[in-house]
């Protein structure tokens, strides 16, 4: 790869030219190639017409190439710029022109400069070489030093270097930042973005007047050692890895046991396990040397893709779909690099070539899918409690199943009829017992249906088997090129490799696996994982990335709005080794993150959409914490962490549209765990997750939408689980303030918004009540009477809070 | 004392002064957010007319009549007089070469003729099976396409190839692509409507009306035919309208006074979310209501029939009338997209028993609905589409373990849909078949193809309407598509 370095130290001389010429105006003295014409081409050209990626066949990187032309034939015709087809290319009329395409013309001085270049004699010296122009995001990560001497705004102080980047944007730009955010606002934004429930009143009013310095700190350090923290980071997590309870598509069988890889998102996020560990464990955790249980159920991260089992389905034509999404997946969410677009033609933008994508292909086309078999002893009290309950009956039972026990059974006849009784599967099981009974005896029927109904609910012994990748040892599978994209049009052969454009990858042994690939996203080298990586972190606690494509590093998404601050976090994200939690503690210390997030905290017309970061943003809480800080205000949130999913009640027209949809409603408290903990179909998505836009599962989210509709509303007013919520806090409400409306909706407000009641608003709710009681009162044909007229009232009052947009927002 | 309000016929809703967030909240208003605060969310009619239309359009609405299973074109649409005298023949060696069944076992399958008679009707002359004796009144109207072709063999590829122009789960589908291009335009119901009458469950349950990659707002509503249409539409049993009226009145003033307070735009959006919410309590369930149709009305779909003798079938023959009435409602009302379920055609054994049955259910209610439409002026601006997955296989299934042969496979190289309406040139016939009625002999039209036109008679440009995900910009008709000239009007 010396010829890689030659080429970057050629590139970086060009950049110098291209800014020493920078400024330049159009004049008479004789083109100078290097100083007049490279840097033009190299601007307006060379991204898609280089030595690589020959668009059209043409490349401009030397003069042997662009002698050579491309499909329509040679563009420079030395000395005749008439006869140069670049020239009719470039020129515009009406304002476009054919080349470049999807992009502005070439200014009139590029164009005649071109001209001159031609007409005298389009000299190119033999060795020099233009290089594409190097995309910002993978450009070499350098830490940008922190812009000192920043005047500190009483209102803004500069409490971290992340302040400081921020600060000087504001400077620069004249923007006035918001000034902080009161204490219950902040209070309440930390819980939302760390933990992803509301503060009870208590912790809030104790916040509100803790005098010591370090309340905030301490608060914050609190809340990354929640074992809810897992969960808030965890869901984030899930959705890149388009976790799901099914396999999708017409099957879309149940995974039984892909709960046990949410399991182990949650804890390695609790113990922040360190990025790159928790990230080559996901993807090659079966490679690790003796790889422990934990480090197999990680790469379930991959099993999570959809997987087709209609039957007479091509079964290899859907494999290929699986490693497809895998390549893909890996992409977007490590390197921000959207792969998928070169499965059929060389990436039309971004630096990757077809024979790219399957050289990443060829590290998981030999990943079998496995299952590991896991042990939780939760899963084991449940059951011994289980069997404890059932085994008293089954005694019994067996008591009175003496009385028909015929009379001379041998030893091995027992053993036998044992046999049968212990290894029971199904009903018609039980009549290989005849010969061992008295079948005509009266009452034996009886007998043996009420034998059945047990033996069908026999608790089971935990068999928790959790789907994991192996590597495939025996017939390994070569990888070839698709012919565009077409899985059984096989091309040129591929080894594993990685892009050309990004560092080398070193490996372990002679052909690189999975794990070399997973270890090379993190070597020191690689510029695209960290930034992609704090990036998404940043996005989490802003509502909006630095960058504001998180998948898409490339020449198409979004520039950084603060690429030097970007820099700067992704190196100490390296420096911090990894740790997630090191990240968010840095972000949410700084005074950029304790910004009022009101839009009118300070007035910037020019900068309505926040870019410049002058406040913090507020936006509808997802879809999961949606449900969850119903259930925490009105105390039904059954707060258990990880383990098996659950299935609210759903009507059955709901699930009636897909096949054979089985959803028996969980019972209990379990019905009120966290909206994480629903169980995923993804043919018969829970509804209310997807009004609230959480994603389908069918790739990788990195970005969830934030919608505002009417079906919102009306989830919120009147679904059975938020009805459910309300009903609740309003009877609290009504028990413990049967005669002080007032103080109910004070304690309402505060249960709910983490806030006292206004006057005015207080005012409103009274007005509310009062009509609501007197509606109570009142006899109609569409409501059903209620015997307590007071309580109903309340509990509207209730539903009313809890429908208001603060209660669902993070501000 | 009630307030004012309650007394008043009166949205009290209306109260609230809406121009008060536009003029107050501008200055803070973020131009993305203001743009969704303008643009009605999408999901219900938007004040501003969206502005995406690249061709003068000739279809308003759509009626997506989906025949979900694969319904056999050779015994409804596309007679095959030699395939009959084949009958019980192997078929030509080089014809199953690189081809792929779901469950044919190629060296012994054998050519299946139709017991059909078929007939020339109306003044175009469109021969159609004795199975649709409705449908032959209406074929005047309609464009029959026998060439449709795919190369997706399995039902939910196939019916997401339909659906949404891809055989992978996740894309938008050709609802949400005309609601996200067009806006809706019915102030209080959803722009993209879903009815079922189903056998057994959809393959792909709701990614049949998924919005893909598109904001989730433009995803299908799924409706039901009876009770209370919409999920989470009725009030909880406790709470009359007059409550429900006085409580949204008290959210929206609540909210009212924190968008003053903090002026961040989110709010008035949802204010204006639940206004609307409101407006569809109050109007979705009048779409329910037949009883201000006539009986000749009632009768013509079929919404009286007796219902099928088999106890496990009651109510389905009714249903699907009343969904093709309801789509007629719909569509009256404003609703940009409708798709009625029929499940499940996929008739793989006893296919002359099941065609019976499926004929029966549907071919009276869709005749009326053609019918119904043209009547009340509506049929010009709104295109009604017919169609499965995939048609199914010349060949007699002989699946492992099937005993006799009595159906036929799936078969994406060949079937037929039709159209009506919408600016569709009726009374014509597009493509042939072979003899046997294998593969396309003439005027190809690949879904893609059927897709471009389609948002071509909407005013759209298949190749111009697109949505960046992943750093790719999407169409419906991913990198083909031709617009069938020869179906417009």
């Amino acid at each position: 790869m010396i010829d890689l370095k030659y080429r970057i130290a050629l590139t970086a001389t060009l950049m110098y030219l291209l800014l020493a010429s920078g400024g330049k105006s159009f004049s008479a003295e004789p083109v100078d190639f290097q100083r007049d014409v490279a840097p033009i081409l190299h601007r307006h050209c060379l991204s898609c017409h280089n030595d690589r990626i020959r668009r059209g066949g043409l490349s401009l990187h030397s003069a042997q190439a662009a002698d050579k032309g491309g499909e329509s034939g040679s563009s420079i015709d030395p000395g005749d710029p008439s006869a140069s087809y670049l020239l009719d290319l470039i020129t515009p009329t009406d304002g476009t022109a054919e080349m470049p395409r999807d992009a502005p013309p070439l200014s009139e001085n590029e164009i005649a400069t071109i001209r001159r270049w031609i007409k005298a004699g389009a000299s190119w010296p033999a060795d020099f070489e233009i290089q594409p122009p190097v995309l910002w995001s993978l450009q070499p990560l350098q830490r940008p030093s922190v812009p000192q001497d920043i005047a500190t705004a009483e209102q803004f102080p500069i409490r971290n270097p992340i302040d400081a980047f921020v600060a000087a944007r504001h400077k620069l730009n004249g923007v006035k930042p918001a000034p902080q955010a009161d204490r219950r606002t902040l209070i309440r934004r930390l819980y939302f973005d760390l933990v992803g429930l509301p503060p009870t009143p208590d912790v809030v009013e104790a916040f509100v007047s803790d005098e010591d310095p370090r309340a905030y700190e301490r608060l914050v350090d609190d809340l990354l050692a929640s074992p809810h923290f897992g969960e808030r980071w965890g869901r984030y997590w899930l959705d890149l890895a388009r976790y799901a309870d099914s396999d999708g598509y017409l099957g879309d069988s149940i995974r039984q046991h892909a709960w046990v890889y949410r399991e182990w998102v949650i804890d390695a996020i609790n113990q922040d396990l360190p990025f790159n560990q928790f990230s080559i464990e996901q993807l090659a955790g079966d490679l690790l040397e003796k790889p422990t249980v934990s480090q197999k159920i990680a790469t379930g991260f991959h099993r999570n893709t959809l997987s087709n089992t209609e039957a007479g389905v091509d079964l290899e034509l859907y494999r290929t779909k699986e490693i497809v999404d895998r390549v893909n997946t890996t992409g977007m969410v490590w390197l921000g690099l959207t792969f998928g677009c070169a499965e059929c033609h060389d990436h039309k933008h971004d630096p990757v070539s077809q024979k790219e994508f399957y050289q990443l292909y060829a590290f998981f086309n030999n990943a079998n899918d496995a299952t590991v078999t896991v042990k939780n002893q939760w899963e084991v009290t449940e059951y011994e409690q289980a069997r404890e309950k059932w085994q008293p009956a089954y005694d019994e039972l067996q008591t009175r199943l003496k009385e028909y026990e015929l009379a001379d059974l041998k030893p091995e006849q027992k053993t036998e009829r044992d046999k049968i009784l212990n290894g029971f599967k199904k009903a018609s099981d039980l009549k290989r017992l005849a010969p061992f009974y008295q079948t005509k005896k009266a009452g034996w029927d009886k007998v043996n249906t009420q034998l059945g109904k047990l033996l069908e609910t026999k608790p089971t012994p935990p068999a928790t088997k959790a789907p994991v990748f192996t590597e495939r040892t025996k017939d390994r599978r070569d990888t070839f090129i698709h012919v565009r994209g077409i899985y059984n049009r096989p091309g040129e052969q591929v080894k594993p490799g990685t892009p050309f454009v990004l560092p080398d990858l070193s490996s372990r042994d002679q052909t690189p696996d999975r794990l070399d690939l997973a270890q090379w996203l993190f070597q020191d080298s690689n510029p695209l994982t960290p930034r992609v990586a704090v990036n998404r972190i940043w996005q989490h606690l802003f509502g909006r990335g630095l960058v504001a494509t998180p998948n898409d590093f490339g020449t198409k998404g979004e520039a950084p709005t603060h690429p030097l601050l970007l820099d700067w976090l992704a190196a100490e994200y390296k420096q911090r080794d990894w740790s997630r939690k090191a990240m968010i503690r840095l972000i949410v210390m700084s005074s950029t993150y304790r910004m009022s997030s009101a839009a009118n905290a300070s007035s910037n017309p020019r900068d309505i959409n926040n870019l410049l970061l002058w406040r913090q943003n507020s936006f509808r809480l997802e879809a999961e914490i949606v449900r969850d800080i119903h259930l925490a205000a009105c105390g039904l949130l059954d707060r258990t962490i990880g383990r098996r999913g659950i299935r609210p009640p759903l009507p059955a027209f709901v699930t009636d549209v897909g096949r054979s949809v089985k959803w028996p409603a969980s019972q209990g408290s379990e019905r009120y765990r966290r909206g994480m903990y629903i169980v995923f179909k993804r043919t018969v998505p829970y509804p209310m997750l997807m009004t609230f836009d959480a994603p389908d599962a069918t790739v990788s989210c990195s970005r969830r939408e934030r919608s505002n509709t009417p079906l919102q509303a009306l989830t919120l007013l009147n679904g059975p689980m938020f009805f459910e919520s309300a009903q609740a806090l309003g009877r609290q409400m009504d028990e413990q303030y049967p005669d002080d409306f007032p103080a109910a909706v004070q304690t309402m407000y505060l249960r709910c918004l983490s806030r006292p009641v206004s006057e005015r608003e207080q005012e409103f709710l009274s007005a509310a009540y009062a009509d609501l009681l007197q509606l109570a009162e009142t006899k109609t044909k569409d409501a059903t009477q209620t015997d307590n007229p007071r309580l109903t009232a309340m509990v509207q009052v209730a539903r009313i809070i809890m429908n208001l947009d603060e209660f669902i927002t993070r501000d | 004392m009630l307030p004012p309000s309650l007394n008043n016929e009166m949205n009290p809703l209306a109260t609230l002064n809406r121009r008060r967030f536009f003029a107050t909240g501008a200055s803070g208003l973020g131009t993305v957010a203001l743009a969704a605060l303008m643009k009605d969310n999408g999901l219900l009619a938007g004040e501003v007319p969206q502005q995406l239309a690249h061709i003068a359009p000739r279809a308003k609405r759509c009626i997506y009549l989906f025949m979900e299973g694969g319904p056999s074109q050779m015994d409804l649409f596309d007679p095959k007089p030699k395939l009959n005298e084949l009958d019980g023949q192997p078929m030509p060696e080089s014809l199953l070469k690189d081809i792929k069944f779901a469950f044919i076992q190629k060296e012994a399958a054998r050519l299946m003729g139709s017991p059909r008679t078929f007939k020339r009707y109306g003044e175009c002359g469109m021969e159609l099976s004795d199975l649709l004796p409705h449908l032959s009144t209406c074929v005047d109207d309609i464009a029959l396409i026998r060439s449709m072709h795919c190369e997706q063999f399995n039902h939910l590829p196939g019916q997401l190839m339909m659906l949404s122009g891809s055989d992978l789960q996740g894309r938008p589908t050709l609802g949400s692509w005309l609601n996200y291009g067009l806006g809706s335009e019915s102030q209080n119901l959803p722009g993209y409507v879903v009815l079922a009458t189903l056998g057994r469950g959809l393959p792909g349950g709701a990614s049949s009306w998924s919005s893909g990659f598109l904001p989730s707002q433009y995803a299908g509503t799924l409706f039901r035919n009876q009770g209370s249409p919409v999920l989470n539409l009725a009030n909880p049993p406790e709470i009359s309208e007059a409550a429900q009226m006085r409580s949204l009145q008290t959210i929206n003033e609540l909210n009212g006074l924190r968008f003053d307070q903090i002026g961040n735009p989110e709010i008035a959006s949802r204010i204006k979310a639940y206004e609307l919410a409101f407006r569809m309590q109050q109007t979705a369930p009048e779409l329910l209501d037949l009883s201000g149709e006539t009986k000749a009305t009632l009768e013509e779909y079929g919404v009286t029939r007796e219902e099928a003798s088999k106890s496990n079938e009651s109510g389905f023959q009714g249903s699907y009338a009343r969904n093709c009435l309801l789509a007629r409602r719909m569509v009256e009302r404003g609703v940009r997209f409708v798709t009625l379920f029929l499940s499940t055609w996929d008739h793989h054994s006893s296919l002359d028993s099941g065609l019976n049955r499926y004929t029966k259910i549907s071919d009276q209610p869709i005749a009326a609905l053609l019918k119904d439409l043209k009547r009340r002026g509506l049929l010009d601006e709104t295109l009604v589409v017919w169609g499965g997955e995939f048609g199914r296989t010349p060949l007699g299934e002989n699946r492992a373990n099937f005993k006799t042969v009595t159906g036929r496979d799936h078969h994406p190289y060949s079937f037929s849909m039709w159209l009506a309406g919408g600016g569709i040139k009726g009374g014509q016939v597009i493509g042939e078949t072979d003899e046997i009625g294998w593969g396309v002999t003439k005027d190809p039209v690949h879904v893609h193809d059927l897709h471009a036109t389609i948002l071509h008679l909407f005013g759209l440009d298949h190749e111009k309407l697109t949505y960046r995900f992943q750093g790719r910009d999407f169409r419906l008709t991913d990198v083909s598509g031709n617009v069938v000239e020869r179906l417009l009007a």
